[in-house]
């Protein structure tokens, strides 16, 4: 039986399995007695590329399958700043997993910085979950929070950009529309107060995150950055997914989450 | 020649039960797509199918119990009029007919217009709206060869040579058919009303809310059943509902016309008026049938045009033609009784309006619900119970100011001098005739909803291609707004008719106390023949007025009732749901492949539990409601009955509106939120609207709807059992 390897964001660990991605993406967000409910984000991991950087002998010796033939669901190889340790090229493929199961896999992509300025917000998702608010956008964020020269920094970071709507270029702005976070005037508060503050470019919105992502607000991807570099793994637009990925993207509107 | 144009009425029956046949057919031509929406389809057919057997077959025990009864009290007791068993079966037997033509259809025409779907919006439009005019144009075909069968075999059994006399008895023996359309409503209603809730609630709290699954997602077991609830509830259900405010209408109008113009040359013609004005409505409902088309890409707007299109062009036309219809018969005061047809169209028009702008997101009331759900479920429950409340103003002002302006039109005077009281009553008994006489397209645009609602689950489930989903979505949205406005106009009519049907109480009353061999009471003013006695003198006699506590309690009693009977049917959906909330969940605990795909769910199990659940609990609230008058008339004679009937129709009126507008509003207030604003989907409003909307659920579907058949059914079962109270009464 193959077996693979997940870095999983929530909660951060590095798991052997000897589910195949979309498997184990089901497995995950619904249990083995599916009696559990929980969205599920996680990487493809070549062990390869992992080097001797955590003991794959555990995964050797316990993912294995049951005595009765079941395939082995899951083995924590690692569960502490896991993100850190793993190098970027050992990433695959970045699995997105909503509450009842449905699991959508993204391709790595180029990325492009926007051409003209605007506010973000970002929810980032591992190893901390604050949403914040930037004036920089996403390859500048990232360069920024995993620079060590920094005082506020971090080895890692995966994170994705949330659509701000109207909100991006006019704090303002009566129109929220669809936005669906929570206390929308203190994200007005906090986008407002980067335009009046130019010596602050970051500013957080929550401490964390306490409730699902709402996939529908990722405004154009995942990021996942490491001093120096950035991977990106572009959403597919709402179009596509309704067309393509239409179980998934169902799935995916049928959440609440902030 | 007017002993002629009666034939009219079994013609039009016949053209319009030909014209359903033909569009049944044409349905069944239809493609019903590939393997897996044929098999979804089945299902949804099968467990419709075994819900209505399941039902009938325990109605069926109460028609046959009840006939019983009757017979024993006609036979053996001689206080009932002999042909009572016989109506009543008939009653109920047509009636149940029509929901099971309408469900036939409309479970065979989902799967097909999804794959109409395919092609083009305009043939998916027009199959399942001319699926939903099956319905429309059996219900009122059945009800009119119903009413021409009686209208002729008692012509020729009843030998009484008095002509005038004889046409009372002939009426006031048909009207009594009314209740056996009437009780099978009451169980089509409340049974489906149960089913349909307890099916969508136990869906959307495990599979929505505990899973995480979407809605019409095949995983979820109890999917299938809330597809056949759609069914039950509102083809069935709606469908039986407007058979007996249908027949209800024209029948108490015949009754009312024949007292009214007894002493005239007119008599017969006032008799035939309502039923000439239906055969006439019917047909001119084919027209507007055939005027419902749209082009590819049409917006939801001109969707809605196009089925208004369909309807005003049917009542235009029935405007025009009752005129001359009027003018033919040759009746008094032709013109002040086509005045009260027009008011009752008018109004059946303007309730619908006035539903629609309470109940729909384009308008205020429900965007102020919306609002409210920024600060949580409580706000939402708040808003959504004070918009329907205020939303009860505008359909009873429509009432109060059609019956009034029916009632002066018919008089013939601005006033309400005794004199003229009877054509007055008879005014506002054709003005409830007006309101339904286009129930053909009517009925077809409620019908329509279902339908498309289901081949909207139906291409979710075969997971067919966006463009298709596109424009099942456009019809089933569509269909949300024309079942809502539906209801509206259901129970508008339904308030109209049991009006009628008060009045008529009275010429039920005359008849039966004629039966007993009385000829004549002592009034204040001296003697009067029972045959002369006015309506007025029956209200005399039987000390009907506010000073007599028999009234008054009556009044308390019939407005409790109808709490009662809500109570009833709300705690039975919350039970019922339960039932289904268990399952769904043992479902996925014991087959843990149904959430990754593997296992197929046990949906016939789901749909066994609603139908188990639904013909339990129905009982009480349908025995509550048939023996409420009963005990009335045994314990507080004519009165408390007369009182009891008062209360139920004032406070059942007004309560049916606030359930329905509430429920529909807290629906279309999620959907306001789902459509991109206050944060749309998987927001705090989402989740608090999410919530209203499952309170109101069984507002809208089951009790708000349930009410307008227990507002007729308890002046039917008075009607029918008026001998008893006449015989038997203690005080």
């Amino acid at each position: 039986m193959e077996r693979y390897f997940y870095l999983s964001l929530i909660p951060e660990s590095l798991i052997a399995s000897q589910l195949s991605p979309f498997d184990f993406g089901n497995y995950y967000a619904v249990g083995s007695q599916k009696r559990s409910r929980g969205q599920a984000i996680y990487f493809e991991v070549d062990p390869e590329q992992l080097g001797d950087t955590f003991d794959l002998s555990e995964a050797d010796r316990r993912c294995v399958p049951h005595e009765d033939g079941r395939p082995r669901r899951s083995v924590y190889i690692s569960i502490y700043r896991v993100l850190e340790r793993i190098p970027l090229s050992a990433l695959g493929k970045l699995y997105l997993t909503t509450g009842d199961g449905r699991v959508l896999g993204l391709e790595k992509g180029s990325y492009t910085p926007p051409s003209f300025p605007e506010h973000h917000l970002y929810q980032e998702l591992c190893p901390v979950t604050p949403r914040v608010v930037s004036e920089l956008e996403p390859g500048t964020f990232s360069h920024s929070i995993t620079n060590e020269k920094n005082p506020i920094s971090m080895p890692a970071l995966a994170f994705c950009e949330l659509s701000l709507g109207k909100l991006s270029r006019d704090p303002d702005s009566d129109s929220i529309g669809d936005l669906p976070y929570p206390n929308i005037g203190h994200l007005r508060d906090c986008l407002k107060e980067l335009e009046v503050r130019t010596d602050k470019t970051t500013k957080a919105v929550s401490r964390g995150m306490q409730a699902d992502l709402l996939y529908r607000m990722v405004k154009n991807g995942f990021f996942l950055g490491k001093t120096g570099e950035l991977l990106y793994y572009p959403m597919p637009t709402h179009e596509q997914l309704e067309r393509e990925y239409y179980e998934w993207w169902r799935s995916a509107l049928n959440a609440f989450g902030e | 020649m007017n002993q002629t144009i009666f034939w009219i009425v079994p013609i039009a029956a016949i053209v319009s039960l030909s014209f359903a046949a033909y569009f049944y057919r044409q349905m069944m031509s239809y493609d019903e797509g590939n393997e897996i929406m044929r098999k979804i389809a089945g299902h949804v057919r099968s467990g419709s199918l075994a819900y209505l057997k399941q039902q009938y077959k325990v109605v069926g025990a109460v028609f046959v119990l009840l006939t019983g009864i009757f017979a024993w009290f006609a036979y053996g007791l001689h206080v009932q009029n002999p042909w009572v068993p016989f109506a009543f079966l008939t009653g109920g037997l047509f009636s149940g007919l029509a929901g099971f033509i309408g469900m036939k259809t409309a479970t065979n025409a989902s799967g097909r217009t999804a794959e109409a779907a395919r092609h083009s919006l305009d043939a998916s439009l027009r199959l399942a709206f001319r699926s939903g005019a099956v319905m429309g144009l059996v219900v009122v075909g059945l009800g009119l060869l119903d009413i021409s069968i009686w209208f002729a075999a008692l012509n020729l059994f009843i030998d009484d040579p008095n002509p005038s006399h004889k046409l009372i008895v002939i009426t006031t023996t048909i009207l009594t058919f009314g209740m056996g359309a009437s009780l099978q409503a009451l169980f089509a209603r409340v049974g489906g009303g149960i089913f349909t809730k307890a099916a969508d609630v136990g869906a959307d709290l495990v599979g929505k809310v505990e899973a995480g699954i979407p809605e019409d997602d095949p995983r979820n077991p109890a999917t299938i059943a809330d597809n056949v609830g759609d069914n039950v509830g509102d083809v069935a259900g709606m469908g039986a509902d407007l058979y007996e405010s249908y027949c209800g209408s024209i029948l108490a109008t015949a009754a009312l016309g024949a007292a009214a113009y007894s002493r005239t040359d007119y008599q017969y013609e006032a008799v035939i008026a309502p039923m000439l004005i239906g055969a006439v409505g019917s047909l001119l409902s084919i027209a507007g049938i055939y005027s419902v088309r749209v082009k590819e890409g049409a917006s939801s707007i001109e969707l809605l045009r196009a089925l208004g299109r369909g309807i005003n062009i049917a009542s235009v036309l029935i405007v025009v033609a009752s005129f001359f219809v009027l003018k033919l018969l040759g009746l008094p005061n032709a013109l002040g009784l086509w005045g009260a047809i027009v008011t009752g169209l008018l109004t059946g028009i303007f309730i619908g309006k006035a539903t629609e702008y309470s109940t729909s997101q384009a308008y205020k009331p429900t965007q102020r619900i919306a609002e409210q759900s920024k600060t949580g479920p409580a706000t939402v429950i708040i808003a959504g119970m004070g918009e329907g409340m205020l939303s009860v103003v505008a359909p009873v002002m429509a009432v109060v100011v059609g019956t009034i302006l029916a009632y002066c039109f018919a008089a013939g005077e601005v006033g309400f001098s005794t004199g003229t009281m009877s054509q007055g009553l008879y005014g506002i008994g054709i003005a409830a005739v007006g309101m339904l006489s286009t129930l053909g397209i009517t009925l077809a645009t409620d019908a329509y909803g279902p339908i498309a609602d289901n081949a909207g689950g139906n291409a979710e489930m075969s997971k067919l291609p966006p463009e298709v989903r596109s424009r099942t979505d456009a019809l089933d949205a569509l269909g949300n707004t024309t079942a809502a406005t539906g209801k509206g106009f259901a129970i508008g009519s339904a308030a109209l008719t049991a009006l009628a049907l008060l009045a008529s109480y009275v010429e039920e009353i005359r008849i039966a106390l004629i039966q007993k061999g009385m000829i004549s009471f002592e009034l204040l003013q001296g003697r009067v023949e029972l045959e002369d006695a006015t309506l007025l003198d029956f209200m005399q006699y039987f000390e009907v007025h506010l000073m007599n506590p028999k009234v008054l309690l009556g009044i308390f009693i019939g407005s409790m009732m109808t709490f009662l009977f809500c109570g009833l049917t709300m705690n039975a959906v919350g039970r019922a749901a339960s039932e289904m909330v268990n399952e769904v969940r043992r479902q996925f605990r014991e087959l843990p492949g149904i959430l990754s795909g593997k296992d197929e769910p046990d949906y016939a199990r789901c749909v066994t539990i609603s139908t188990l659940a639904a013909q339990r609990e129905m009982l009480v609230p349908a025995l509550t409601a048939i023996l409420a008058p009963v005990f009335m008339g045994l314990l507080f004679g004519v009165p408390g009955v007369m009182g009891l009937l008062a209360g139920a129709l004032a406070s059942g009126f007004s309560l049916a509106v606030f359930m329905a507008n509430s429920g529909g509003a807290w629906d279309n207030a999620k959907k306001y939120i789902e459509e991109g604003n206050l944060g749309g989907k998987g927001s705090e409003a989402h989740k608090a609207a999410v919530i209203g909307d499952t309170v109101g659920d069984p507002f809208k579907d089951t009790s708000g709807p349930s009410l307008n058949i227990l507002i007729k059914l308890m002046t039917m079962v008075a009607i029918v059992t008026v001998g008893v109270t006449l015989s038997f009464s203690l005080f």
